[in-house]
Formats: structure tokens, sequence, C-alpha cells
């Protein structure tokens, strides 16, 4: 089989070919291409598939994910315009699809040295007709990651008695792991991207952060629609609707599909295009990573197997350092982040290692605080989070000593104000969500808590 | 049913046995148990049996105890009952025996449930766990007497009467009990006057002065067995169990530990407390107030002999018997300015520990400085209780939380005696982080705490360097016996039958034509080529030529398909000489700190070429000649793993890109036109650890998911091969399983290998001879021709080689001997304190094994005694 040429540069129009289901198989194929190139075509399998109940609104659903997870190929090249082969998205989706396809690529793009702001342009079709309410069963679909924010949702929403099927996409068996351990019922889609991506990028093709998130959103709506979930549960907290970098008028947040701008625009097509009595949200919207860490901290029965580090690693092993790298800012920002919460020899224990007695680690953190540093390009609290935490820990005999929480104490601390070192209101829930009416009361369980 | 019962004499011995659950709760294990007690009753012992609860059954009891619903406590007993009603089925006994036994566990778990901390619920509690033994043992009881024994049933109850200790808590009275410590003439003679071939009674369990029934706490059927041995003043205690006794390491960490066949009370304590499972420490105290030998014995296997554990042996040289680890320490240290000078600050400061109801284990301290280890327990884990410890003693001293760590402990006696011995011991430390040294004055431990990361891999490297120094005598037969893996990991595991044996008049020839001399035999080097060859994880071997250059063994295994690893330009040459039509992309060329022009000439001939450092990218960078070609890059992944310090890399050494500098190498890699297309890491040398390149590949799989150019992985090499007898080799089946789950989970990237060693040491023999034998005091050297100049491993690294006489093959090998070289040098030793043939003499042929990586390749001019020969065995392998 000879490799098609991809010649990044000269590539003028990135096309949405098709969407086709194979019923049988429960695998969607998205084909998408460049100019008059070959077709590229993802596959997805939604395991054990029904006969969809809904079969307008699963197209529709089908239909969403070709659009936004085409960023993943769209970003091979950039090239300047967009083609949707059959009938252009409505003109409220095509302006959400160009956020995801701009906002969602900004740190791509400033990493790859391009601008896309204004050169995005989905082609706009007619206005559609409002999507009906499908009379879908009371049930969440929960998203889990493998790491602390999900398994903090799924225990909020047992302690309700929700029912809920929990998905992840991908073979991470760390997540499978953590899934099993929970004993709710699990999903598990699978998502093959198409292998002339690989070629194309030995070829030249860019690379770089695409909006996950949001791919995952819209493969989470096709599954609730087609297995009959009236929710898709996301666990984005607070401070992901934060910038991580702002640069001559430029802005650029990492997790931008984990903010609650997309999460709002998103859930208002989700219930226009597709179902009305389809909720999407993230329920951890009003609380700090601290608050978080802190709920985390109770559920002991997952912490020898979670993991949030960055690092993917696909094998499981029995090792902390198989789970935790300890070198990238995700690993970095929960030790810190639970340490205020757990005695220390639990919170070691998880990681095999203390971070914070490692002087080599100092600028990692020195990041985490903004202290004389950015923030990274991850998805970790904000730096009052990360001071607050370890004003903490200045103020504990057991950890006052370690090599990282005293120079803290000496050289940071005295340049802070006191006042904004406080835990306390770091951990207060935050008005700013989209939870839907049924979950509110959940906000002022966590504020007693 | 059973044959008269032959009376033994009054004085006759006591034998106590004691079976754990394991044991008991298989029916097939009872003929055994029965055969056991039968034969010592035929030597003229009484004996005793003392049994554990079937496996599980413990446990069952506790949850019954814990659970708060009482249909769900009905429900446990119900299936526990039914288990041991099966049981009895099994045993072809009457389940009818254990009525009254399960009529009282329903009572009991009707009454019983959780809270109530009280006296009388820890009776209840109490009472409901004995159940376990008195079941087992009824049962046991049946199936001595089905088996043809005079078997009677005693109740433990009966005989062992618990007494309340000064600092025992209330709940430890009821559940971790004491009993005192003596011969108990009255239950001697109460015994001795019943007739019967053998009595059976319960571990864990005794009464209490008010007559009710306690519990004897963790390992309490060991206990039972051992008060009952010190009150009956037994001629000894057997403990059966599913291995044959306590092991110089724990096996699973050290597959090469060996069986110790003797040790001292004190020292089997300090071996139980400091980790090892195997036996419970509280069993021993008993046992060596009253002097009753302790033999541990294994159930499967009682042909073995096990561990016998007895008083102190007058005139034993020091040695160290066993190293153990326990992980999850926390060290507080605590600073203050001139503490000797304040009075009580010691006691206040301990004063502290005990009302947070912390035990310290180890201490160290200094002038301004005291540090003590805590255990690891759920109390430090669960609660805050560290935290509060540290803020009451910020009253006093400044305080440092240290954790986790993991306490290494060298186990022996005499330790200060063998202090200069452990100089290479304690070089693998050089890099770790200990933070405590702990010697005690009764000089039966070392113990190094340290970073618990750093301990990771640790113990199997000083086990072995343990031995190399002769610090652990490993020959000495008395004390050490077979390793684990010789007895339970089976033949397959172990070092096949050395190619030599079969070639001796063939090595004698070639040692005629002047010695030292170097033997390769051809049929190995292609034996372990084609076993490596045949896993199907890997894509592309690579020999790393440095191990042994010689011609013919390159010619041998580019014939096997093999790939060449080059660390120099001169290493290059070699295999280009010796096999001129091989593609230069079957060479691989990976120096370390060589100057950019050499990677300019090795990208120009057209080899492979794997960069492990910055400065020479960037060198190439303005070129941007790399016209698009793949290279290699070699990372530092952090701690190192191998044989010696020296031949470990990472961290500390002078190998392998830093992982902060990957992005930066990327750039100047495409800055020079050269595309990384292999992430390579290499973690050291005589790996036997099967898991070893699946973390590595995993490491760097992770790594390559941000680098869509990766196409492969070099895993490095560092396949070991065991130079001590009854190490398990290298388990390839495991490696190839291991790898074989990187690649499904990664089908993007290849797996490359590069191992040296793995396939020619065993290929290559030295063979060199008696030159001179002197005799200091009671030390005799052997001098041969061969020296450090010939081969350099055992000076450089404490490397331990085989040595046999080829010319005394059928005599008894017990001459203690230095095998020396003629070399000015103190250290110009092949082999220390080995055991060679008798009557080992000047003009015998000797042949040091395994020398085949590292061995003529590292000869040297040095005190110009000149290099050795070489030479090449080749016959046609045997077809299978």
């Amino acid at each position: 089989m000879s490799a098609p040429a991809f010649a990044r540069e000269a590539i003028g129009r990135f096309e949405f070919r098709q969407v086709a289901w194979d019923a049988g198989a429960g695998q969607a194929s998205l084909a998408y291409g460049f100019d008059d190139g070959p077709d590229l075509v993802e596959r997805i399998v939604f395991p054990g598939a029904p006969v969809p109940a809904h079969p307008a609104a699963f197209d529709a659903a089908l239909r969403l994910v070709h659009l936004i997870a085409g960023v993943s190929y769209f970003k091979a090249a950039v090239p300047p315009r967009i083609a949707v082969l059959g009938p252009a998205p409505a003109p409220a989706l095509a302006t959400l699809l160009d956020a995801v396809y701009t906002d969602g690529l900004a740190e791509f793009a400033w990493r790859n040295g391009i601008d896309l702001r204004g050169k995005v342009c989905f082609p706009r079709g007619a206005q559609a007709a409002p999507a009906p309410a499908l009379g879908l069963p009371r049930s969440s679909l929960v998203a889990i990651g493998g790491g602390k924010d999900s398994l903090v949702s799924i225990e909020l929403l047992r302690a309700r008695n929700e029912a809920m099927t929990l998905a992840h996409v991908g073979d991470s068996p760390l997540i499978a792991a953590v899934a099993g351990r929970t004993g709710l019922p699990v999903l598990n889609i699978r998502r093959q991207l198409a292998p002339e991506l690989f070629e194309y990028n030995r070829q030249g093709a860019l690379n770089g952060h695409i909006p996950v998130t949001a791919i995952n959103s819209a493969l989470l709506v096709a599954a609730a629609v087609l297995y009959g979930h009236d929710a898709v549960v996301f666990s984005n907290e607070a401070s992901a609707s934060s910038a991580t970098l702002e640069q001559d008028g430029r802005v650029v947040n990492h997790q931008w599909s984990k903010g609650i701008d997309f999460e709002r625009a998103f859930a208002a097509q989700v219930r226009a295009g597709i179902a009305a009595d389809l909720d999407y949200f993230s329920l951890l919207r009003p609380l700090t990573e601290l608050a978080i860490t802190r709920e985390f901290a109770r559920l002991t029965r997952y912490h020898g197997h979670f993991s949030s580090c960055n690092r993917n690693f696909r094998l499981l092993g029995a090792k902390p350092r198989e789970r935790w790298c300890g070198q990238c800012p995700k690993c970095h920002f929960v030790f810190l982040a639970l340490a205020p919460f757990l005695p220390k020899p639990a919170l070691v224990a998880i990681f095999g290692r203390n971070l914070l007695d490692d002087p080599s680690l100092a600028g990692d953190f020195d990041a985490l605080l903004e202290w004389r540093r950015h923030k990274p390009f991850e998805c970790v609290g904000e730096a009052a989070e990360s001071r607050a935490a370890m004003a903490a820990l200045a103020r504990r005999p057991d950890w006052r000593e370690d090599a990282l929480v005293r120079r803290f104490a000496a050289e940071i601390q005295p340049a802070l104000a006191a006042s904004e070192l406080a835990i306390e209101p770091l951990l207060a829930p935050r008005a700013d969500h989209a939870l839907p009416d049924r979950l509110v009361g959940l906000i002022d369980a966590l504020r007693r808590a | 049913m059973t044959e008269a019962t032959r009376p033994l004499p009054p004085d006759a011995p006591w034998i106590v046995l004691k079976f754990g659950g394991s044991s008991v709760g298989r029916a097939a294990c009872w003929p055994t148990i029965a055969g056991l007690a039968r034969e010592r009753h035929a030597a003229g012992a009484r004996v005793l049996l003392v049994v554990s609860a079937l496996a599980g059954a413990t446990d069952a009891l506790k949850a019954i105890a814990d659970h708060a619903d009482a249909d769900e406590r009905r429900r446990l007993a119900a299936e526990l009952g039914q288990r041991h009603i099966d049981f009895a089925r099994e045993l072809a006994v009457d389940p009818g025996l254990l009525s009254p036994w399960l009529a009282r566990l329903a009572e009991l778990a009707a009454a019983v449930g959780p809270g109530g901390d009280c006296a009388g619920s820890w009776a209840r509690q109490a009472e409901l766990m004995a159940l376990g033994e008195l079941m087992s043992s009824t049962l046991g009881n049946a199936a001595l007497r089905r088996a043809g024994l005079d078997s009677r049933w005693l109740d433990a109850r009966d005989c062992l009467l618990a007494q309340a200790t000064g600092n025992q808590g209330e709940w430890a009275r009821w559940l971790a009990a004491s009993v005192p410590v003596g011969r108990d003439e009255a239950l001697r003679e109460r015994l001795a006057g019943r007739a019967a071939e053998v009595f059976i009674t319960q571990g864990f369990i005794a009464r209490n002065g008010d007559g009710c029934t306690v519990l004897l706490g963790r390992g309490g059927s060991d206990t039972s067995a051992a008060y009952f041995g010190a009150s009956l003043a037994a001629a000894r205690v057997e403990i059966w169990s599913d291995v044959a006794g306590l092991f110089s390491a724990n096996p699973r960490e050290v597959p090469g530990a060996r069986l110790l066949r003797r040790l001292d009370f004190e020292e089997a304590q300090e071996i139980a407390t400091t980790g090892a499972r195997m036996l419970h420490p509280r069993c021993l105290s008993p046992l060596r107030r009253s002097g009753v030998p302790l033999w541990i014995r294994d159930t499967g296997r009682p042909e073995l002999d096990g561990t016998r554990i007895g008083p102190e042996v007058p005139d034993a040289p020091p040695s160290i018997k066993a190293i153990s680890s326990r992980r999850g320490v926390t060290l507080v240290s605590m600073e203050t300015v001139g503490m000797w000078q304040q009075v009580g600050f010691l006691a206040d400061v301990f004063q502290v520990f005990r009302r947070h109801g912390l035990s310290v284990d180890l201490i160290g301290s200094a002038e301004t400085n005291v540090t003590v280890s805590l255990d690891p327990s759920e109390n430090l884990v669960d609660s805050d209780v560290l935290a509060a410890l540290c803020a009451d003693l910020a009253a006093f001293c400044r305080v440092r939380a240290i954790t986790p760590c993991t306490a290494v402990t060298f186990v022996g006696r005499g330790m200060r005696g063998l202090l200069h011995r452990l100089r290479d011991v304690l070089a693998e430390f050089g890099s770790l982080r200990v933070h405590l040294i702990s010697q005690s004055s009764n000089d039966l431990n070392l113990t190094f705490v340290l970073d618990e990361v750093d301990a990771e891999g640790l113990l199997p490297r000083l086990h072995d360097a343990l031995i190399a120094a002769g610090a652990l005598p490993a020959e000495d037969d008395a004390v050490f016996g077979p390793t684990w893996a010789q007895l339970y990991a089976g033949a397959g595991s172990l070092r096949p039958r050395p190619w030599w044996r079969d070639r001796l008049p063939a090595l004698a020839a070639l040692a005629a034509e002047g010695t030292p001399c170097y033997v390769y035999d051809l049929a190995t080097v292609r034996a372990r080529a084609r076993a490596l060859g045949a896993l199907g994880s890997i894509a592309r071997w690579h020999y790393a030529v440095k191990a042994n250059p010689h011609p013919d063994l390159l010619r041998t295994l580019a014939d096997q398909g093999f790939d060449f690893e080059c660390v120099s330009p001169g290493e290059l040459d070699a295999v280009q000489a010796a096999l001129p039509s091989l593609p230069a992309q079957r060479l691989l060329f990976t120096p370390n700190m060589a100057p950019a022009a050499e990677y300019r000439a090795a990208l120009a001939r057209g080899v492979r070429v794997g960069f492990d450092a910055l400065e020479p990218l960037q060198a190439l960078a303005g070129e941007a000649s790399g016209g698009g070609t793949a290279i290699a890059l070699r990372l530092d992944l952090g701690p190192g793993r191998g044989l010696h310090a020296h031949v470990r890399t990472g961290q500390d050494s002078k190998f392998g890109l830093p992982l902060a500098d990957l992005p930066a190498a990327i750039a100047a890699a495409g800055d020079a036109g050269l595309r990384v297309e292999v992430l390579h890491a290499h973690l050291g040398s005589g790996i036997l650890d099967p898991g070893h390149w699946r973390e590595v590949g995993l490491q760097l799989a992770s790594l390559a998911e941000g680098l869509p150019d990766v196409v492969a992985l070099n895993l490095g090499g560092g396949l070991g091969v065991p130079y001590q007898p009854g190490q398990p080799a290298l388990d390839l089946a495991a490696v190839d399983a291991a790898l074989a789950e990187l690649r499904r989970a990664y089908p993007r990237l290849e797996l490359w290998l590069e191992p040296g060693r793995y396939l020619v040491a065993e290929a290559g023999v030295l063979l060199t001879r008696v030159r001179q034998l002197k005799r200091k005091g009671a030390r005799l050297f052997v001098g041969v021709d061969a020296g450090m100049h010939t081969l350099l491993r055992p000076a450089l690294y404490d490397a331990w080689h085989p040595v046999a006489n080829l010319d005394r093959a059928e005599a008894p090998v017990d001459l203690r001997a230095d095998v020396v070289g003629p070399i000015c040098e103190s250290t110009d030793t092949l082999a220390a304190g080995r055991l060679l043939a008798q009557g080992t003499t000047t003009g015998d042929l000797l042949l040091v094994d395994l020398a085949g990586a590292y061995g003529a390749v590292m000869a040297s001019d040095y005190n110009l005694r000149g290099r050795p020969r070489q030479c090449v065995l080749d016959a046609q392998e045997a077809v299978p």
C-alpha cells in the first residue's frame, strides 16, 4: 500500500465527507479528507449497541460527533477552507464549531506559531426545527477518567441514589480498573483514528493539543441517545474555565473544552439539535480543585488505584510509579492539593514518594504557585489554591520541614498577602454552574460538609 | 480400631507439632500429618499436635463478629458451618461430631455484633473466634483415628491459663492474651497418665483466670505451640507449613535466597521481627526462655530438613544470615540544641510517643538530633496521629517527618566483625538516600532506612553482593541450604548443565598448548541466540559487541539474524572486518561522550546512530545535513538497576539524556535534518527480573505518545546470567509475555533489545593452571597463571565466577582457598574463600566458568604478563 502524499502547505480545503452507521457492528464510520485526497476514516464502536430507538436524534448526534471529531484531522494541515458535504450545519451549531476549532485549538495554534482567530469559518445552513423531547429514562451516563474528579462525581451521585452508567472512551486499563472498583455498570466506547494520520505525521503534519473533552462529550451524547440516558455528566471543575495564558490580547485556555463557556454552548446545542430532554453538564463545576480533593480524600478505597497523572500509562502496574510519573504538573498538583486533607503517611503511600521533599522539583511547584513562572499548560488548579495548600502545609509540623514547604515559608510566603492564603474560602461552592435543578441541592450539601 | 498403644516410659520426650490452616484444611494433608505423628511416636516420643482453623475460617469468623446485620451474621455462620460439614465428608468422618460447635456458632452469631467495645463484647468475640480451632481439631482428631492412630482430643483452654500483664489493655486481655511461660509439671503428669499415641489440640486459644475463653492474637497458633513446648518441656516444637523454613531473604523478591538450615533464637527473632512473615515473632520468646528448639518444616516436602532454631552456637564465626525489609516506615527526626545538657529530654520526647500510642523501633542520635522510626500501622495511615505527634513534639524541638521509607536489615551474629567485608555491599547504597543507620549493641543487626523508591529492586543486589563479599557465606552447608528457586521453582528455572562438562578432553588439549586461555563454545552461543530469537514480541535483536568482539562469535550471531550494537568506531571496524558484506544498516552506533565528529562519520558510513547527549546534536544542528535520517535517543529514566554500582546506569551516571532535555534534543535533531524514530533506555546489566524490560518499555512508550515520529523502542540489554549456583536463570517466557502485553497496548511501537552477556557469558570459560600454593596461617592461596590482567571482573566488580579443578573432577570439594593471580595488586583475586577439590596442587588445570562476556576483551597488559589466548570450539549441535 503506497502512502498518500501529504504536502501540508499546499492543502487548501478540509472536508467533512460522510457518516455511516453499521447497526450490526455498532460501528460509526466518520470520513474526512483534504482537497481531493483519500478518505480519512475514523471508526467508533459502541459495544452491544441496540437498534436506535430514536433514529433521527441518533443521526443528529453522530453528525455532531463527526463535526467535532474532525478537529483531530483538521489540525494536521489547518487549511484555509472548511467544506461540509451534505447539508451545512445550522447557524448556532456552526458558531459552536467555529469556537471548537478556534478556542479549542488555541494552545495548539500558539505552540505552532499560528493564529486561528477569525480564520475558521464553518458553512452556515438553514435554521433547523427544534429537537423534540424523547422521553429518555432517568439515568446518568457519567464520564470516568481514572482520576479523582470523576470518582468524586460518581460518589456524590451514588449518595443521592442516582441511577448511572459509567462511560470511558479508549482502551486505558487504568480507567477500566478504576471503573471496575466502583461496582457500577461501565460502557467502553472504542475510537480508532484514521491510520493515514500517522503517515501524515511522518510527512510533517502539525501536532498539538486538541479539545478532547469536546469530542468525548459528543460521543457520550450519542451514547446517551443510543442506550437511553437523560443526562451526560462530566466532572470539570471551576478552575477549568480560567485561561492558562494571555498574551497580546490572545487568550489561551489549555482546557477550554472543560470550561463553562463550552459546557453551556454545547448543552444548548444538544437540547436544540438532538433531544430537548437530554442534559449535559459538569457536576463539579461549582467546586474548586481543593474542594474536590477534600471530597476525594475521604474515598480511601480508590486511593491505591486512581491516577490523575497525564503520562498515559496504557498498562497497569502494581507500583505507585507506574501510575504516577512524579514529574508532570498533574502529579505535582494532585499531591499538593490532597496533602492538606490526608494523613501524610497515607498521601505518600499513594505516590510512593514525597514530592514536596524533592528540591529538584522547586521550579515545577513554583509554576503551580505562579511564582515567577507561568502556570503550566495542564489541567491543574488555580495558583491561589496551590498557594493556600502550601501555606496550610507550612503550618503543619509534620510537613513544614520538607524541602519545598520550608522554601515556600522562607522565600515565597512573605511576599504573599496572608488573607489570600486561607483554604476555607477556596472550599466554598461557586455560583457559576449549569447543574440541572434536581441536583442544585448538592451544592448546599457540600457547603455544609 | 487401633492396635494396643505401647506404653512409653515416664521420661519419654514430648514433641509438639503445629500445622497451619492451609495444611489442616486440605484432606490430602491428613495422611501426611498422621504419618508424621506415628513416626515420632514410634521413635519413642509423646506427640502433641496443635492445629489452626481451616484456612480462611478465622477471617470468616471475624467478618461475622464485625457485621452489623444479624440476618447477615446468621447467613455467614451457616455458610461457615456448611464448609466444615463438607470438609468432614471429604475427610470421611462423621459431620455429627461438629454439632455442639455449630450450635454454639449459631448462638454467638446472633449475640455478637460491632460496637460495644467492652469486656462483654470482647468475650463473646473471643468465644466466637475460638470455634475455628475447636472445629478443625475435632475433625482432625477423627481423621487421625480414622487413619488408625489412637488420638485424644484435648481442650487447649484446660492447659493454657492466660494472665494479664502490667501494660496490657482490656482489649488485649481478651484478644491478644499472654500465658506465663514455664514447665508445667501438672500438665506433663496429667497427659503422661493418659494412654494415647497422639494428642490433638487447638492453637490460638486459652482460658483466663475467670474461666473464660481468650485469644492469643495474630500468629496465635505458632504462639500456642511455643507455650505447649515450654510447658511440656518438649524436646522440640515443629511448625509445619507450606515453606521449608526461613530464607536468607524474602524468596518472592530474591528467588536466589537460601534456606537457612540453622539459626539461634536471637537471630531468628531478628529475622521474624524485621520482615519475614514466615514465623510470628511472638512465638520465639517462650521457646528461647525454656531452651526448647524450634524446627520449621514443609508439609508438602517432609524430606527437607527445614530450619532448626536453637540456642546460640558457641564460637560460631560471625556471618550475615539474612536480609529483610519493611516498607512504609516513617522517620521522625527531632532537632534541638544541646539535648544532652537537658536532663529528661529523651524522657519528655518518648512520653509524647507513648501518649499517642506509637511504638518506636529504631533510634539514631547525635548531640543535636534524635531520629526514631515508626513501623507502618493502620493508625498512622487512617488517622492524623502523626500530625498530632509532630505538633506535640514541636514544643521541645524542630520535627521532621520523613516518609515513605524502607528499612533494610542485615541480620546475623557478629555484625561488627564483618564491617571490613562490606565495602562493596555498602557501595550499593552509594547513590541512594539513606536517612538512618542503626546497629544494636547485641551485634545482631545492621539496618539502613532509606527512601522507599530507592529500595526498589535493592534486595536481590544486596543479597548477591553479600554472598560475593563472603559476608553471607552461602557455601557453608551447615547454615545455608539450597536456594528457594532450587526447591520450589523447578529445574527448568535453573541454569542447564554447563557445556564444558562434556568437552573435558578438548579443553585439556587446548590448555596443553598454553594457559591462560579463553575457550568459546559456538553451539552455546547459537542456542542462546535461538532462545532469544524465539521471543515473538521483539522485532529486532542487537548483539552488544562490547561483551565479546571475537570474530567467530560475531559471524555466528550474524548468521542467527542479530544486528550489532557498537559503542566506538573501533567496534564498528571490528564488525565490518569480521563481516565485510554486512549491510551498514545492521549496525547501531551508540557511543557515550563521543565527539560530534564520530557521530558525523557514523552517519556518513550509513550505520544507525543513537545519541545520548544534547551537545553533539546541537553541533550537527547547524549543518542540517541529515536528510531525514532516523536516529535514536537514549534517555535517562532515573534510578538504574543491575549487578553492581559500577555497571548500573541512570541518575548519577554519565549515560543517557535527562528527560528534561528531551524536547531540546528533538528540536536539535530536527534542525540537523534528523528524525527521532527510536527511544532508547538501558538501565543496567545482569538483570534477572523478567518484568524489567516491560517497565522500561512502559516508561518509554508513555513518552513516545507525544512523539508521532517514534516507531520503535530500544529497551536496552542487561539480560542477566546467574553467576552464583542455585540462582534462577532469567525466565525468557515471562519476559516475552510481559513485552507482548506492552506490544498490544502500543501496537505502533516495535520493541528492540540489545543483549551482550546473555549470548556469550555461558559460552566462554577461562582455563588456567595452578602455579604455586602458599599457606599463611589458616589461609590457603592457590596461585594461578590468570589474574586481573586476564579476567578483570572479580577485581573490578567483586564478580563471582564458579571455579572447578578439571584434573580432580571426582575429588570431594572441601578445600577452602583464595584463587589468586600473579599481578602485583592486592585485589588480584579470581575467587575468594572458595571450596576447591581436595588435593588441588601446583600444575592442576582450573576452569573459571561463565567467562565469555567481558573477559578477554577487558584483559590488559598490566605487569606485562601478556594477553590470554582465545580459542573456539564448534561442534554440530545435537539435533533434538
